[in-house]
């Protein structure tokens, strides 16, 4: 782990280079921002048209899904209309979320979701903006919009009396920065009824005739970033509420455990209270809702002293707004209840953001309101689980629904990456939302979190493959009892311009045999560029999609030449080679040593100027075992950055003024071999 | 009636913080002592056997309460009592003050040897110099009482003596012509089944001094005007109230027929003091009035006009139900409560709080949630901010103490503030009350949330208990006097509270609502302050109150059937010109009241045609629907007309007074001129009308007032505005600048400022 000392570091160093006006944070990267509109419905095609930075010279859209592609689109003259795609969506693409990347000169895009839905679809070319300029839409369809600051968007349908109507604004989970406001008027702009929540609204319909949706931000910001898709559905009575698909939180990376079946194969049967509790036998899988306000599930069991059991529940990770909470007790002799466990949230792996304004961990958190925990069986008799939820008092909403998992232990884990972040000036997070757009001869480095479960604490070796032509990744093995890792790739300098979708998966042993167990990457929606102000919004991605862009090249390269072979429990110093290829402030930089052990090693100064440094490493001092280690190094510098385009081209105009621009440094990976000391007499 | 106001047991160092004595009780104490001190005649102290050792409790403690020992001002003050002598307020502690005066200071304050001798004695006959002054004269019988207790050995209290079970005044109501009088007498009941007159130690204090006096005897007076007022009467930590009416002279006035329970309660009260009631008012009032009640909205000129046209009989209960379901209705009511509820943006990133609160509490008005509900969901909200706006509530208020406080203040009309130092003075909680109420929020957890600043709230695993400050006793909740609820450690004790506060049988939350909205229709509450509900205060007609109340639970606790019962009433709807110059008595007019900050602001621009701007919001959005208290910073006219800046919980936060300054803001503030002169707005407007001057006129008089205008109106309107304009200048201009000068005129009426 980087010490906390040495981002402090790092931000002195950055603090006391007197910044250049409007000295900019991370080298340019292509971020594909807005899709619109940001869906179509699977069977025909839609005509969308993208926004975002760094998008020049876009080669191609690429989707998540194979059965979407897309073709540049043209006017009525053949011209090329900027920026705009047609999308063929096969029609045995299912509905759901898919990510948009775009392959642009610098390399891939950061992703923007794609909505496939079934229903018809329209994007009208202006909104309504009252009563009488409402835009009509029918029943059963979807219509894609934005709103605009200090607006509301009117739209109108008509419907008959008594039918059941669920309006939903899906916004947050396609990655939207609206937190939608949706009210359902009459005619005239009377609001009936409301929803703030992001949740659909039910409408019984009380008489036949028009009615109003009127949406909005919940703060009445707007603009490209706030879209959304408004879908207005006919239900019946008793048919459960259908919900627009949307990306998974951080949260869900450690949802389901491997090998779960989709469904449970009990269901909850109510009322299952404390009085009438309903009885199960373990191992059980169970899953039911929330149904009433401060609603008590309770279930009873004959257990035996020395059993020991491992409980899971997942509602937030399901994505319900819950707060699940379980105690089990043993009922004794007098007949009362007594408790034996109350197992815990899910603690976040790594230290996650205070949103405070300096940076002080990641502001994702990949743990979760849910429940894992481990209940050792004192003594034999009747016991019962207790399931709450913290966030239930008060509301009785059958869609928060929940399952549990009682199970013998079953050691495993899970393992979440994200763009490793140092804080480069106060406020700034957009490192979080970058593509992995690789520059030639740079190195980026992921900040991996491991969730174990069930008692499992064995080393994860981290694993990347799949890469474009000339880029390597090494993953930094997730030492035995932590929870922090990370990954490096870096691209050759000579590599040339690819794109692949990379396999992550992390790799350990247990019970003796090798499992492997997929990676999630997590990102944020949006480049976050103030902390104090912009509400985070991060999101579990699809995929991962590595690329060299080709015509740039990262300004500075850290190596090594040789592997570097010592034996423990001496010292040793490793040269450090410093290939500079850009203007940078300064004459130093200071990086951090990363790795496991080696994360205590502190930092060493290397010359912005080019040439060569030296590490040096007291390996008796970080106690570091003996076997394979590999370090990288991390800090920060400020550039000189001009575009490389317009050169190329050998544009006739002068080149762009070079702007100044943080960013960090990450070295090659560092591979250190540590024998076994000799043995002593 | 009266309450037991059983003494706070703990032991302990004192910790009073607030200075309690008001005028009044200053002047009540003196009131004492002159009586004690100068006329030399003791009450009767007590005892039922004058041989018996006297109880400090019943005997020493009331004593020295009637002599002002333990007043606020005197030993009782905070911190420090006078000179190292400290006494529990009003002798609430008296195991505390039997330690202070026997063992303290080394015991030098009573001699048992010498009883007469002692300094307890010689200080409160001044035989030595004291501050205070002479307390008890020396031949009076409170000097012998206080001399045979310590003779007696100065016994302590201890848990077999009687305890005060009861305290009553007779008679419970008396009516005085003007000048008349009458005593009192105040019997004291013991749970030994003993009965004891306690006129002369019993305290006496008149709600209205200028109306009807009490002497320190218990005799009244009535030396001021026609109306009522209640003499509050405490002995030994309880109270109990007599009721002083002061009726008109002159025949026995005739009333409407009354429509609701409201009309029968109001003029009974009314007949009994002689005072007629106004006439019923006009329709064009009544629309005007009940409008801006109902939606702090003017009504349109198209409404006026449908209105006052109307010839059905109903038209009246038919335009309050429309007002009851319209979203100005809840826009209005929304910032009402919001402001209560303190929903304040201290940063700009709170805006994600304060706009989802807001409009939580709008769409709770919108869709008429029951009161019950809306108090229950507010409490005990979990969550995040923007899936359970309610939660932003316990942002705004953090800390239990204040929760507590705030609740029982919003909800119940019960302030607890001064309980959380000390016994509080004029009511029956003590500080172990403050602690079990605020225990109810003991297990509230927090933990951050995605949006900076905002938690997530929720209810921590626990047994839910409060500590005292100096026994370190674990107190666990106890709602206010109600029966004490089995809360297990999964339970979330708010939920608990909630239930006790919203059940049909609480005895405050109805009538404390009730009363609220009284007083947010009429203009003055049945209780003042409006959340100020105890037995020390009482309400002027607390039939009327108890009836609202209990109507109000009966329709489960819908808000706008009590809106709709008390608009309808024809005490609502009566002129606003009294018939009598008694008439503040009881509810025999309407009293007119300003137009407060939004509801001005918006009539304002109704009327110019222009429209005010609001950061963060649509175009269009009116005054009334602003969310948080970040407008008031931002709006020097709101500011100027006392739109309150959420910081408290109480309404007199909002300030309704006309100033100086308001008016001129009015005369002189360039927002009002821009109004005026807005190039869109009615002058500009009317300027180019090619109707004739009359009937802009009367657009104009039914926008502001909701009225026809009267023809000496039209014609001096007319007068003024078709003019010839002087020579040389331009007649368009003149003629806009005229239409200007007459809305600004108009703006300037107190028929328009005021909701009469």
């Amino acid at each position: 782990m980087i010490p906390r000392a040495a981002i402090l570091v790092l931000l002195a160093i950055l603090a006391g280079t007197p910044p250049a006006a409007g000295q900019g944070v991370c080298l340019p990267l292509p971020r594909l921002l807005t899709l619109v509109p940001p869906g179509g419905r699977a069977g025909p095609s839609v005509d969308v048209t993208i926004g975002g930075e760094g998008l020049e010279e876009v080669e191609r859209l690429v989707f998540s899904a194979p059965g979407i592609t897309a073709v540049p689109r043209t006017d009525a003259e053949g011209k090329p209309v900027p920026g705009g795609y047609r999308i063929a969506i096969a029609a045995d693409v299912p509905e759901g979320v898919y990510e948009a990347t775009a392959m642009a000169a610098l390399g891939i895009s950061s992703a923007r979701v794609f909505s496939v839905g079934s229903l018809p679809e329209q994007t009208p070319p202006a909104p309504g903006t009252g009563p009488a300029t409402a835009v009509p839409i029918a029943v059963d369809s979807i219509t894609n919009g934005q709103v605009t600051a200090q607006a509301i968007d009117h739209h109108a349908f008509t419907a008959t009396a008594g039918t059941r109507l669920v309006v939903e604004c899906a916004a947050r989970w396609i990655d939207s920065r609206l937190t939608p406001v949706v009210v359902v008027a009459d005619a005239t702009g009377r609001d009936l009824v409301a929803d703030r929540r992001g949740e659909p609204l039910v409408f019984t319909v009380p008489a036949d005739g028009t009615y109003l949706v009127k949406v909005h931000d919940l703060a009445f910001q707007g603009g490209p970033a706030f879209f959304y898709r408004l879908v207005v559905r006919a239900v019946a009575p008793d048919a459960a509420l259908p919900r627009h698909p949307g990306t998974r939180p951080v949260q869900a990376c450690s949802w389901p455990p491997v090998g779960l079946p989709p469904a449970a194969p009990v269901r909850e049967q109510e009322p299952n209270d404390t009085a009438q509790p309903q009885s199960i036998t373990l191992p059980c899988d169970i899953e039911g809702s929330f149904q009433t306000a401060a609603d008590v599930e309770a279930f009873e069991f004959d257990a035996t002293a020395g059993e020991v059991w491992w409980i899971e529940v997942a509602s937030e990770r399901l994505g319900r707004p819950t707060d699940p909470a379980v105690v089990v007790q043993r009922r004794d002799d007098p007949g009362r209840w007594e408790d034996v466990a109350e197992p815990a949230d899910i603690a976040s792996p790594l230290k996650p953001s205070s949103n405070a304004y300096a940076y002080d961990g990641p502001p994702y958190d990949a743990g979760s309101a849910d429940v894992l925990g481990r209940v050792e069986i004192k003594a034999s008799g009747r016991h019962r689980i207790l399931l709450r939820d913290l966030f239930g008092g008060t509301r009785a909403e059958p869609e928060n629904v929940w399952r549990m998992v009682v199970r013998p232990a079953a050691p495993d884990f899970a393992i979440v990456a994200w763009g490793l972040h140092l804080e480069l000036r106060n406020g700034d997070r957009a490192a979080l939302s970058k593509p992995l757009a690789l520059r030639r001869g740079g190195s980026v480095a992921l900040e991996v979190a491991a969730l174990r479960r069930d008692g499992f604490t064995g080393p994860i070796e981290l694993v990347i493959d799949g890469l474009p032509d000339g880029v390597s990744a090494t993953g930094l093995t997730i030492p035995e009892g932590s929870n922090r890792g990370l990954v490096v790739l870096t691209a050759r300098d000579d590599a040339p311009r690819g794109l692949a979708h990379a396999r992550f998966v992390g790799r350990a042993t247990i019970a003796g045999a090798t499992v492997e167990r997929p990676g999630r990457v997590a990102s944020m929606a949006w480049p976050v560029r103030d902390a104090w102000q912009e509400i985070p919004l991060p999101r579990l991605l699809a995929d991962l999609p590595v690329s060299v862009g080709g015509n740039e090249s990262f300004p500075i390269t850290v190596a090594t030449r040789e592997p570097v072979q010592v034996v423990a429990g001496t010292t040793v110093e490793i040269p450090l080679a410093v290939e500079r290829r850009g203007e940078f402030s300064g004459t130093t930089a200071r990086l951090t040593v990363c790795g496991g052990p080696f994360d205590k090693a502190g930092a060493v100064e290397v010359p912005l100027t080019g040439g060569s440094a030296t590490l040096p490493l007291d390996l008796k001092k970080l106690a570091i075992p003996p076997g394979e280690h590999t370090i990288c190094l991390v800090g920060g510098g400020v550039t000189a950055y001009r575009p490389a385009s317009p050169v190329a081209k050998g544009a006739t105009t002068p080149p762009p003024a070079a702007q100044d621009i943080a960013e960090i440094i990450v070295s090659e990976p560092i591979r250190i071999q540590v024998a076994p000391a000799p043995a002593t007499e | 009636m009266a309450s037991a106001m059983s003494p706070n047991r703990s032991r302990g160092g004192p910790q009073p913080r607030c200075r309690l004595p008001t005028a009044g009780r200053i002047a009540l104490v003196a009131a004492a002592w002159l009586t004690l001190a100068a006329s030399g005649r003791a009450s009767d102290h007590g005892s039922t056997d004058p041989e018996a050792a006297p109880s400090f409790v019943n005997d020493v403690v009331p004593l020295l309460t009637k002599a002002g020992c333990n007043a606020g001002a005197c030993h009782a003050k905070a911190g420090t009592g006078q000179n190292g002598f400290r006494l529990s307020l009003l002798g609430f502690e008296p195991e505390e003050d039997h330690e202070q005066i026997v063992t303290a200071a080394r015991g030098r304050r009573i001699d048992r040897a010498a009883p007469d001798e002692s300094l307890l004695v010689q200080k409160a006959t001044a035989a030595v110099p004291h501050r205070g002054g002479q307390r008890l004269a020396a031949d009076s019988a409170g000097r012998d009482l206080l001399v045979r207790w310590i003779a007696a050995g100065a016994p302590p209290p201890h848990a077999d003596e009687p305890r005060l079970t009861s305290l009553t005044v007779a008679p419970a109501e008396v009516v005085l012509r003007a000048g008349g009088a009458a005593a009192l007498a105040v019997e004291a009941g013991f749970s030994d089944g003993s009965r004891r007159d306690v006129s002369g130690l019993a305290l006496y204090e008149s709600a209205d001094a200028g109306r009807v006096s009490v002497d320190e005897s218990g005799t009244i007076r009535a030396i001021g005007p026609v109306g009522r007022s209640a003499i509050m009467v405490r002995y030994g930590g309880m109270v109990s109230v007599s009721s002083a009416l002061v009726p008109r002279d002159g025949p026995a006035p005739v009333y409407p027929e009354p429509r609701t329970f409201v009309d029968r309660h109001v003029f009974a009260t009314l007949a009994r003091l002689g005072i007629p009631v106004a006439d019923e008012c006009a329709d064009a009032t009544f629309l005007r009035r009940v409008s801006l009640d109902l939606t702090g909205s003017l009504p349109t000129p198209e409404q006026a006009r449908a209105f006052l046209s109307s010839t059905a009989a109903d038209r009246r209960d038919r335009l309050v139900d429309e007002l009851l379901a319209s979203a100005e209705h809840a826009d209005f009511f929304a910032g009402k409560w919001t402001a209560l509820l303190k929903n304040r943006r201290d940063e700009t990133s709170d805006i994600t709080g304060t706009f989802a609160f807001h409009a939580w509490v709008r769409d709770s008005f919108l869709t008429n949630k029951p009161f019950d509900r809306f108090v229950r969901e507010l409490l005990a909200a979990t969550g995040s901010v923007v899936g359970n706006p309610p939660v932003a509530w316990y942002k705004r208020v953090r800390d239990p103490k204040t929760q507590a406080e705030d609740v029982a203040q919003l909800f119940l009309g019960v302030r607890l503030q001064c309980a959380q130092c000390h016994h509080h003075p004029f009511e029956r909680w003590s500080q172990t009350d403050h602690l079990a109420f605020t225990a109810f929020f003991a297990q509230v957890g927090r933990r951050p949330s995605g949006i900076r600043g905002e938690d997530l709230i929720f209810h921590r695993r626990g047994s839910a208990a409060a500590v005292h400050p100096r026994s370190g006793a674990s107190i666990p909740p106890a709602p206010l006097g109600g029966p004490v609820p089995t809360i297990t450690p999964d339970d979330d004790p708010r939920l608990a509270l909630a239930a006790w506060i919203t059940a049909p049988d609480n005895p405050w939350f109805a009538r404390a609502l009730a009363n609220r909205t009284w007083k947010h229709f009429l203009g003055r509450g049945l209780v003042e302050p409006e959340d100020d509900l105890r037995e020390t205060n009482p309400a002027s007609d607390p039939l009327l109150l108890d009836a609202l109340a209990a109507d109000f639970v009966a329709g489960g606790h819908d808000l706008r059937r009590l809106y709709r019962t008390i608009v309808t009433s024809r005490v609502y709807q009566l002129a606003g010109r009294a018939a009598v110059a008694e008439a503040d008595q009881g509810f025999a007019a309407y009293r007119p009241r300003r137009l407060s900050a939004e509801v001005l602001l918006d009539a304002i621009d109704r009327v110019t045609g222009s429209r005010t701007g609001f950061a963060n919001l649509p175009a269009g959005t009116r005054a009334i629907a602003l969310p948080d208290n970040s407008y008031t910073q931002s709006s020097p006219f709101l500011r100027v007309f006392g739109r309150p800046d959420n910081a408290s919980v109480c309404e007199c936060e909002r300030n309704d007074t006309p100033s100086f300054t308001q008016s001129l803001h009015m005369l002189n503030a360039a927002g009002i001129r821009t109004k005026l002169t807005a190039a869109d707005g009615w002058a500009a407007r009317a300027a180019a009308d090619a109707r004739p001057t009359s009937a802009l006129v009367h657009e104009l008089t039914l926008t502001a007032l909701s009225r026809e205008p009267r023809p000496e109106e039209v014609l001096l309107a007319g007068t003024f505005v078709d003019a010839p304009a002087p020579s040389g200048a331009d007649p368009a201009t003149v003629r806009r600048e005229r239409f200007e000068d007459l809305v600004w005129a108009l703006l300037d009426t107190k028929e328009f400022l005021f909701n009469h």
